[in-house]
């Protein structure tokens, strides 16, 4: 989860996540660069005394400056793409979750096997136990297994709503209607907290999104006793 | 006009990248505009031959331009056949 002050992103969970943030490093790193010498520039050339009024152009430097910004933005693009293409591949999952967006809860359907369904709602916060998490916490977990690719089909029952894990780097649109689909795979056992990303009405900051990732056993004793509960 | 290209390249020769790189962008821009017209699936030319291509969708064809970690030809095929 967020925690405060936090300038970067959360920790990756997922093999995506972590492609993203080291391309983001790698870009801002490349952004940083550039603006220091950018800064340095503009400095020297403020409080310098040195004047020349006669230089016309100058070929060289011209060829200089564009070839290296384009070598720049090739170096960022290629990354870029392949992370593009990486994020869109299927990749054969194990599980496939439907998460629905209301007014104002998620609610997540697992009907592989069984039929199990069940809402999420936020806990509020004058119910909240000591160590729990303000505005992030919910009633029932959306609970996967470790290490296992899963399939979110991501819609919703009446307006826009949007399924965001910042850890995990998904987000998709819950749109009325439509069938949106996003997978990924968690590399570690843990709790994934994220928020509603599309307003969506008085409760739209109240309605987070908990995954529960926890080795397959658990899961499988976990779904068993919520359909028993149902 | 080339030839007034060609000469006005050889006194600035500092235009060459530019014209490598524009003319580079554009050409990856007409072929993904081409692309798009005559592979997507979405897209239908002749209504009488070809209706509906986005119901003749093959399980292992790889229909994306590139592909990181997936080989979609050795996908296992587990659906019926129409």
């Amino acid at each position: 989860m967020a925690h405060p002050s936090q300038l970067g992103f959360q920790d990756a969970a997922s093999p995506v996540m972590e492609e993203l943030l080291h391309f983001h490093d790698h870009t801002l790193m490349i952004v940083f660069l550039i603006s220091t010498l950018v800064l340095y520039i503009i400095v020297a050339m403020v409080t310098t005394k040195l004047t020349n009024k006669f230089i016309l152009d100058s070929q060289e430097i011209e060829i200089i400056w564009t070839l290296l910004p384009a070598m720049i933005l090739i170096l960022i693009a290629l990354p870029s793409l392949r992370i593009l293409y990486l994020m869109d591949e299927i990749n054969d999952p194990h599980l496939t979750i439907k998460a629905m967006g209301h007014q104002w809860y998620w609610s997540y359907e697992y009907t592989d096997y069984e039929d199990l369904g069940f809402d999420s709602y936020m806990v509020p916060t004058q119910d909240l136990t000591p160590g729990q998490f303000r505005l992030l916490e919910t009633d029932h977990r959306m609970v996967i297994p470790v290490d296992s690719p899963i399939r979110v089909l991501v819609s919703a029952d009446d307006v826009l709503h949007s399924w965001a894990v910042p850890s995990l780097g998904i987000k998709m649109d819950a749109v009325p209607g439509r069938l949106n689909q996003t997978a990924f795979i968690t590399s570690r056992p843990g709790v994934f907290y994220g928020q509603c990303s599309e307003i969506c009405g008085a409760n739209h900051s109240f309605m987070p999104i908990v995954v529960e990732a926890v080795p397959l056993e658990h899961f499988e004793n976990w779904s068993s006793l919520m359909l028993e509960d149902a | 006009m080339l030839l007034t290209i060609r000469k006005q390249l050889k006194s600035h020769p500092a235009l060459i990248p530019l014209f490598f790189f524009i003319g580079g962008g554009a050409a990856m821009s007409l072929m993904y505009l081409a692309r798009l017209g005559l592979r997507n699936p979405d897209v239908s030319w002749d209504r009488k031959n070809n209706p509906e291509p986005w119901n003749k969708l093959s399980p292992n064809h790889q229909y994306k331009f590139f592909t990181v970690n997936m080989d979609y030809s050795k996908l296992k095929k587990d659906r019926p056949d129409f």
